[in-house]
């Protein structure tokens, strides 16, 4: 009985949470008359791939597509050089005001960047940086959340690999590039995908920072294409599946990975 | 001297992003600010009265209320639910963690199109789901409705990971002990499972509680705070305010006011981690 419960409950949730993510897949075949028929569609009348052809042929979309990559990249990639080097500096150095480098970095965590928007778009906009991509990465490059859990990696493993290369003669520099980065790949793989998994569905800030349709970010972007207007609203979907099937299929290989990182969790209504 | 130069992107990038727009908005909150940004004059707490006595800003704390009363106990009950049935590893589970995990992948401006789809007109999907003719984004609480619902789906997957990861790793022995001691099914989740993640518990409905009064791009994307002002939240008047309307006072008032109370559960939660280390 119990058991028959739970299994309705888990299969109820289940249907749920997934009704959105295929309606999606659904609507991404749908042509005009699907969907202003007399009742609501859950299947396509007919199959057809112009919607993903009208997608990939528009005049912006792709070039969205190659801005969020391109941005999404460079936030991870550098995030990632900037946390080891100062999660190295806090676990292997000897220097005074350790501490409160430490609490001010720390500090950032109480203030969510949500609620400073305004005072840093107009540090972005004095700087000259709007429809930049330097504009689009640089408020979130830094991240004390993943300070932390680098910290904790670094933490994990034994000092004496770090004296050993020393007295070697391998300086820091090479020590972090040649050694370390292969004794805590597991962390610094979890945020950098953490990262730029961020940065690709991010929308507010992008959406403020640029102006010009060639700068914008997908995020942004698809809220903009205009098929909805053109009586082509399909497409629409078709650009949602194609920005997001990659990272339902990389989300499911990286699993297991996926499900221990618990521990860091970041701006949520993105 | 290494460590400063290890240290300094992350020293710059953190004050210019983060401490001094924070330092910069909250003394301004206490000046009269000219809209190009010139101090005018100290206006001690004049801003923060004007403010409270705005009936729009009342309204969005109301809203922002609403929404959080709404969202706050459906999310925990959801995200427990989904983790507690699934939390065993069995045959299947592969499958519930695939389907549970894969909104991280769909983002808000992916989800809110989709809503909109979902729930557009009277001919619906939604409707026809539930055998209702709402028009459900252009009455006031069922536009309120799809805006938690919205929220659900952004944040049931991490919530989700964060609870079923931490059922699983609880102490094998205490779980053992209760079986020899022959506790049911119920009971071994309610009285022995439960309170040993209440840390974990604990931390997420509080950062789900800090990002529900914070929320403003997902009312961006699906109602614009409409129908009638309705989803009109603290953060998103604070939007409209700041960028549309180049309201200084407003802008620097609202901005403190959110990451004082934002920093608070951020403490709350500091505090509960460092009870449990």
């Amino acid at each position: 009985m119990l058991k028959i419960f739970r299994t309705a409950i888990i299969v109820a949730l289940a249907a749920f949470i997934l009704f959105p993510m295929l309606y999606t897949f659904s609507l991404s075949f749908f042509q005009g008359l699907d969907f202003t028929d007399s009742y609501a569609h859950f299947l396509p009348s007919s199959f057809s791939l112009r919607n993903y052809i009208l997608a990939s042929s528009d005049r912006y979309f792709p070039r969205y597509a190659l801005n969020s990559l391109i941005t999404a990249f460079l936030t991870a990639s550098i995030r990632l050089v900037i946390t080891t080097l100062s999660a190295f500096a806090f676990t292997h150095l000897e220097f005074r005001g350790r501490k409160a480098i430490f609490i001010l970095l720390t500090a950032t965590l109480f203030i969510p960047s949500d609620a400073i928007l305004f005072e840093n778009y107009t540090t972005i906009a004095k700087a000259g940086m709007l429809d930049t991509y330097q504009g689009i990465i640089l408020p979130s490059l830094f991240s004390a959340s993943s300070l932390l859990f680098m910290i904790g990696g670094f933490s994990s493993y034994d000092r004496d690999v770090y004296d050993a290369a020393r007295l070697d003669g391998a300086g820091d520099i090479r020590y972090m590039s040649s050694i370390l980065i292969h004794l805590t790949t597991a962390v610094s793989a979890t945020i950098f995908i953490q990262t730029f998994i961020a940065s690709f569905g991010s929308y507010l800030w992008p959406l403020l920072v640029t102006n010009r349709p060639r700068m914008r970010t997908v995020q942004v972007g698809i809220t903009m294409l205009g098929f909805a207007v053109d009586g082509e609203t399909g497409a629409q979907f078709a650009s949602i599946i194609m920005i997001t099937l990659p990272f339902v299929i990389l989300l499911q290989i990286l699993r297991r990975r996926v499900m221990n990182a618990i521990d860091i969790k970041e701006d949520n209504f993105r | 001297m290494k460590a400063y130069a290890f240290l300094l992107p992350a020293i710059i990038l953190a004050a210019v992003f983060s401490l001094l727009p924070f330092l910069k908005t909250f003394i301004s909150s206490f000046f009269t600010v000219s809209q190009s940004g010139k101090v005018l004059g100290f206006a001690a707490l004049d801003n923060y009265i004007t403010l409270f006595s705005d009936s729009a800003f009342t309204a969005s704390v109301k809203n922002t209320a609403r929404f959080t009363l709404l969202f706050l106990p459906l999310n925990t009950v959801i995200t427990f639910m989904a983790a507690a049935l699934t939390r065993k590893r069995r045959k299947l589970t592969w499958i519930t963690e695939a389907i549970f995990i894969s909104p991280l992948a769909f983002s808000l401006s992916a989800f809110a199109l989709v809503f909109k789809e979902i729930f557009r007109g009277e001919v619906s999907i939604a409707n026809r789901i539930l055998s209702t003719s709402l028009l459900w984004l252009d009455e006031r609480g069922s536009a309120m409705a799809v805006l938690v619902i919205l929220g659900l789906f952004l944040d049931f997957a991490i919530d989700y990971i964060l609870l079923i990861s931490s059922f699983r790793s609880i102490d094998r022995s205490i779980i053992e002990a209760a079986e020899i001691d022959g506790a049911g099914a119920v009971r071994m989740l309610f009285q022995i499972e439960t309170p040993a993640i209440k840390t974990m518990l604990a931390i997420t409905i509080f950062m789900a509680l800090k990002d529900a009064i914070l929320i403003s791009a997902p009312v961006m994307v699906l109602t614009e705070g409409g129908p009638f002002r309705s989803t009109e939240t603290i953060m998103y008047f604070y939007y409209l305010e700041a960028f549309k309307s180049g309201n200084r006072a407003y802008e620097s008032t609202i901005s403190s006011m959110m990451v004082l109370s934002s920093a608070l559960l951020m403490g709350a939660i500091a505090l509960i981690r460092r009870k449990d280390a």
